[in-house]
């Protein structure tokens, strides 16, 4: 009687599906991560507005100035309003020798002409009181600069 | 003479095991590195507090919206000239909109001689005055910006007493 030589049987999966798919989402996940928007506080919380669309063209000089509150964990408002400045939190009343300063490092670096183009976006709670807004665009302008930008996060149409 | 037989079948296995490490990897770090933050615009304020218009000349009508606040910040009244437009947000945004509309002509694009001054309390949330100003910067139809009014300006501050 002849036995038949049994050969191993080495299962192999086939990996191509799982691959293609693998290089999807990693194409997905490069398209949509956006590492433009660093400058963002996400402890500011903006209001919704229909018309605010980001510009046409992207601005080439622009300063972003995040104001708002220290909230505890229940969204309830600790303390504040402040600019969140990189490190540290500063009232606005106190802000004026930082953006002084920020005016005059721009100043060396990029002329004076560039500079007074640079525009100041603030990005503010929704609950920060207009005329602290006020109080920092006139600060700006005494210091120098010229153009500002009220930011809102874009709503869609109902 | 003996040969012998060769066994390679031209198949050759490609070593997979490192590259699917890679992927996995560059996969965790762009989904970790993922932020979704909803994209922002920004209106821009041309005439900044108080600052009359460069060329008064070119402005015909100066239009003035008043916004009052409670103690606590909310929406008081809306004033447009002597009109109170009353403090039901966002309807009264709303007529604020319809009244500009009616002067910059309807849908025949925006009007380079209307200026806006905006004169809030020193209180008053952020969030009215971003209304305020979408209200007389133009509105939203099929899609496409319609826009009333392109200079917008805020009145001197209103210290509180």
């Amino acid at each position: 009687m002849k036995f038949k030589h049994a050969k191993p049987t080495i299962v192999e999966a086939d990996m191509t599906p799982m691959i293609d798919m693998t290089f999807q989402l990693i194409a997905f996940f490069m398209i949509v991560t956006n590492f433009d928007q660093t400058q963002a506080d996400e402890r500011v919380k903006l209001p919704a507005d229909r018309l605010a669309r980001p510009p046409k063209v992207a601005r080439e000089n622009e300063i972003v100035l995040n104001v708002g509150f220290l909230r505890n964990s229940d969204g309830s408002v600790s303390s504040g309003p402040f600019i969140f400045y990189p490190g540290e939190d500063i009232r606005v009343a106190d802000f004026e020798p930082r953006l002084r300063r920020e005016f005059t490092i721009s100043e060396k670096q990029h002329g004076l002409e560039k500079t007074q183009d640079t525009t100041i976006k603030i990005r503010s709670d929704g609950d920060v009181p207009t005329g602290m807004i006020q109080e920092l665009i006139k600060m700006g302008k005494d210091i120098g600069f010229v153009k500002f930008a009220l930011v809102a996060k874009s709503e869609d149409d109902p | 003479m003996k040969f012998r037989k060769k066994e390679t079948d031209g198949k050759v296995d490609m070593q997979m095991a490192a590259m699917i490490d890679i992927v996995f990897q560059l996969l965790i770090f762009f989904m970790l590195t993922l932020k979704i933050i909803p994209p922002e615009g920004d209106f821009n304020i041309n005439m900044p507090i108080g600052e009359m218009a460069q060329s008064s000349s070119d402005i015909k009508l100066d239009l003035k919206v008043k916004i009052e606040a409670n103690p606590d910040g909310s929406l008081s009244q809306l004033w447009f000239g002597g009109r109170a437009l009353g403090n039901d947000y966002p309807d009264c945004f709303d007529r604020l909109n319809n009244e500009i509309a009616q002067i910059a002509g309807g849908q025949q694009g925006y009007s380079d001689d209307l200026e806006v001054e905006l004169n809030p309390d020193y209180n008053l949330h952020y969030r009215y005055i971003v209304k305020a100003i979408s209200s007389c910067r133009g509105r939203m139809r099929n899609g496409s910006l319609i826009t009333y009014i392109e200079k917008i300006k805020f009145a001197p501050i209103n210290k509180p007493q």
